[in-house]
């Protein structure tokens, strides 16, 4: 492994350890009792001490990202090639794309739930409505970033519109797509979280969500910090993974994934 | 296979208003080479869109091998100034990608691809991705992608203009080579009258604007064509009689409208 | 001595001995202590009393500055009490008390003021729920999110409910109206009337109090320091409190009631006043000790009692939190504001 890649691990590496170590020293420097701030080391206690049910709720809360990103990704590709094959679709279409992507989750979570009874169900269509669109944003950019010289091409060939698609519009957008990808990642924690504040029911099908709202309402300040951190942590594998497969896809030929 | 190109009497005026071309009437018989030179703005990239079917004439006619032009009629190939290789995917999946397209199988288009890339010397280099070649091998792929699907007309905008100039006369033996092989009707569009001389049978000099034909010369030179001919007196005296026309061509741009 | 020096030094000495005998006394009101009230949902008739004091000036005889912090459904005012943004914060029940404790979060309730939990399940009417123990067999029971984590544990274990009915209650009666079958929760003197006014028929209304949930409510919680330290401080805001309330309840409550509508306005005075006739008539505030010893009453044994029920119900382990420790009594059950009642009560 070359020195920078070990520097892409050790340096972040060490900067989060050295936060830590200051935000330990902190707290017991000047006191500060375990409701107002709790130390990291009590945090992984405390995670520790509560990882079986962490766990069944990070779960949770992992199959509903995952549910959103696969259905934010299938959706927003498929309205994406909709709308760069039909104009007219697309303009009567995308008005109620953008009205989905603005409507703040946290109001209409709850009315979701008044139309589809499973609190899983609606916790995933809120996911999905929170990602959904940066996907389709991109791709259709992307689709419509084709080489125009290529299209040229491809119209000299003789191309069907199915062929344009396959061998020049979805290879183009992929990049698109990619960059697009990265942001609903997150966004469909956020989503899946934020939606369960708003929807969930505790007791049955929760999530992370559930467990820091309890932690709260029993002033469990460790167990909800040691639920946020769970979180914090699917946020950054998400971002891993992404970027991970962006290299994979992406790695030999695309300005943005060269080193 | 080659086919004739005719143009009767051919306007084209752009949604903008802009006339890129009028009244231009220009006829090439099978086979022949062509060079279309001019300043810039006089409408040669146009003449070659039109004769690709890509545009399509605001008056006049556009005629292939004696049938009206429509972009999709086969048999045409059409090389751009940037080699226009798809970047993700493999060199020999470029060159195939017009046999795949008119629905030759996976095997079959890549056993074409491999011999037209062989023909420009790029064999193996087959499964390299267009990243990892130099300018001048992405433009030989790019003629091998051209020439791949035997085409009666073959044009070329410009193709050589962002090499050097070691490569580019490379380049210009090789399209003489490989012309010479399957004999496509070509219309070659240069800003480089050496080159225009260099490679044709005929040069069709445009200017003004919109673009007319303002001098139509042939090269009384024979082919095949040697590096060694550029030093020959009679090509020197051609280059002269094209500029002399060039010259005419763009006094008459920058006269009155 | 010439007569006019000492007239000086008499008027002199006149002045300074007024003023040793009056500034101490006009001390409260020449410097007020300012308070910090945090209640735990927006302004309702809940909260009439502590308004009324506001008002009509009692906080302010008692020296105290005081302004009132709503809560509300996406306020959560607890964290600030402990944090120290505010002096004294309205808890809703016990379960919030020993959970302080369990955590070593150091609070103390001070004063309780509802003898009675106003926290009930209300049921549409004729649908078999007129019976308590036929509710658990509803499809459909709204809870809100604090509510699912105390006393709905609490149904569950002890009144065999189960979690398959739970669905969030959003503080919109929109479900609840709309199915039958459902069942949601509701402070017994407000939601019925909003049914009433949005549903056009009374519900069933089941106090949680009549079947076992006897926890005090809406008590007064304050920081362990303060009752250390400033123990007169709290006495007077207790006082006062309760004060404010005989005159809420029995006196003329027309400019609390405004305040409360300045805060929220999206109750109406009707509301109010049918809010108070049913606290009345439910006993949820001056009923059983608070007769006999004054509003905000509180003792121990109840307080005992009340922690045995929550741990057969599984949400605490037996010896887990000591009930002894969650409330401080010394400020209450002095029969402050038993004469006031009197004189309100005896007026026409």
């Amino acid at each position: 492994m070359s020195a920078l890649r070990r520097a892409t691990i050790w340096v972040p590496a060490a900067a989060a350890l050295a936060a830590l170590m200051a935000w330990e020293a902190v707290v017991r420097l000047r006191g500060i009792p375990p409701y107002i701030l709790p130390a990291p080391s009590l945090v992984v206690r405390t995670l520790w001490s509560n990882l079986d049910s962490l766990l069944v709720s990070w779960l949770y809360t992992i199959k509903i990202t995952f549910g959103a990103l696969l259905l934010a990704l299938a959706g927003g590709v498929m309205l994406a090639a909709v709308f760069a094959l039909s104009r007219a679709l697309e303009l009567a279409l995308y008005p109620f794309a953008i009205a989905l992507q603005v409507t703040p989750i946290v109001a209409i979570a709850p009315l979701i739930l008044i139309y589809v009874d499973s609190t899983t169900a609606s916790l995933l269509i809120c996911a999905f409505i929170v990602a959904f669109f940066p996907i389709l944003s991109n791709t259709l950019v992307g689709l419509r970033s084709a080489d125009p010289n290529l299209q040229d091409l491809l119209t000299l060939y003789g191309a069907t519109r199915w062929q344009r698609l396959r061998w020049l519009l979805a290879p183009s957008a992929l990049p698109y797509l990619i960059a697009g990808l990265k942001i609903s990642g997150g966004l469909a924690l956020i989503g899946a979280v934020v939606a369960e504040f708003a929807a969930g029911a505790a007791g049955r099908e929760t999530g992370l969500a559930s467990r820091i709202l309890e932690a709260s309402f029993r002033t469990e300040i460790p167990k909800m910090y040691a639920a946020l951190t769970l979180v914090a942590l699917t946020g950054m594998a998400i971002h891993l993974a992404s970027n991970a497969l962006g290299r994979l896809l992406l790695g030999h030929w695309h300005p943005s994934e060269r080193r | 296979m080659s086919a004739a190109i005719e143009l009767d009497q051919v306007d084209k005026r752009f949604a903008n208003g802009v006339a890129a071309v009028q009244a231009l009437s220009i006829a090439i018989a099978a086979g022949q080479f062509v060079s279309l030179l001019g300043p810039s703005g006089c409408g040669k990239s146009t003449v070659l869109r039109l004769v690709a079917g890509l545009e399509q004439p605001s008056a006049g006619r556009v005629r292939i091998g004696g049938e009206a032009a429509q972009a999709r009629s086969a048999a045409m190939s059409y090389v751009f100034q940037e080699p226009t290789l798809m970047p993700w995917a493999r060199v020999l999946d470029n060159v195939a990608l017009p046999m795949r397209i008119q629905g030759a199988a996976r095997a079959a288009a890549r056993e074409k691809a491999h011999q037209a890339l062989a023909a420009v010397g790029l064999a193996d280099r087959a499964g390299a991705y267009p990243a990892e070649l130099s300018g001048g091998m992405k433009m030989r792929a790019s003629l091998a992608r051209a020439l791949v699907t035997r085409p009666a007309v073959l044009l070329l905008d410009e193709p050589f203009a962002a090499l050097d100039e070691i490569t580019r006369h490379r380049l210009n033996d090789e399209l003489l080579a490989l012309w010479g092989t399957q004999v496509p009707t070509a219309v070659f569009v240069t800003h480089s009258v050496f080159e225009a001389v260099y490679l044709s049978q005929r040069v069709l000099v445009m200017g003004g604007r919109p673009g007319r034909l303002v001098a139509d010369l042939p090269i009384a030179l024979a082919y095949p064509r040697t590096p060694a001919l550029r030093l020959q007196p009679q090509f020197t005296q051609h280059c002269r009689t094209v500029i002399g026309a060039l010259q005419r061509a763009e006094a008459g741009a920058a006269g009155p409208r | 001595m010439r007569p006019v020096h000492s007239l000086r030094r008499a008027w002199r000495r006149a002045w300074i001995l007024t003023a040793a005998c009056v500034l101490p006394a006009t001390q409260s009101w020449a410097s007020p202590d300012p308070v910090v009230f945090a209640t735990n949902w927006k302004a309702q008739a809940a909260h009439g009393g502590f308004y009324q004091a506001l008002v009509d000036g009692t906080y302010a005889r008692y020296g105290l500055a005081v302004t009132i912090r709503q809560g509300g459904p996406q306020v959560n005012n607890r964290p600030l009490l402990a944090a120290g943004h505010i002096d004294f914060l309205m808890t809703g029940n016990l379960l919030h008390a020993f959970d302080n404790l369990k955590n070593g979060v150091p609070t103390l309730e001070v004063a309780a003021i509802f003898q009675k939990d106003p926290q009930a399940l209300i049921a549409h009417p004729g649908q078999g729920y007129e019976r308590f123990d036929r509710l658990k067999e509803a499809p459909v029971v709204l809870v809100a999110k604090d509510a699912q984590f105390t006393w709905w544990q609490w149904l569950k274990a002890a009144h065999g409910f189960r979690d398959e009915q739970l669905r969030p209650y959003n503080f919109n009666l929109g479900p609840f109206l709309a199915n039958v079958r459902a069942l949601q929760q509701g402070y017994a003197m407000a939601e019925p009337i909003y049914v009433r006014r949005e549903g056009g028929f009374e519900p069933v209304v089941h106090l949680l109090a009549d079947h076992g949930f006897d926890t005090y409510s809406t008590l007064i919680e304050t920081r362990a320091a303060t009752v250390r330290d400033r123990p007169d401080l709290v006495q007077r805001f207790v006082d006062a409190s309760i004060l404010g309330w005989y005159n809420y309840l029995y006196g003329d409550r027309h400019a609390a009631n405004a305040a409360m509508l300045r805060d929220n306005p999206e109750i109406s005075e009707e509301e109010l006043e049918a809010s108070v006739a049913l606290m009345r008539s439910q006993g949820i505030v001056d009923s059983s000790d608070a007769l006999r010893l004054g509003i905000g009453a509180m003792d121990l044994p109840r307080i005992r009692h009340f922690f045995e029920s929550m741990v057969q119900a599984g949400l605490y382990r037996a010896g887990e939190v000591d009930p002894s420790q969650v409330a401080a009594l010394q400020f209450v059950n002095k029969g402050v504001g038993l004469d006031l009642k009197r004189r309100l009560v005896a007026r026409p």
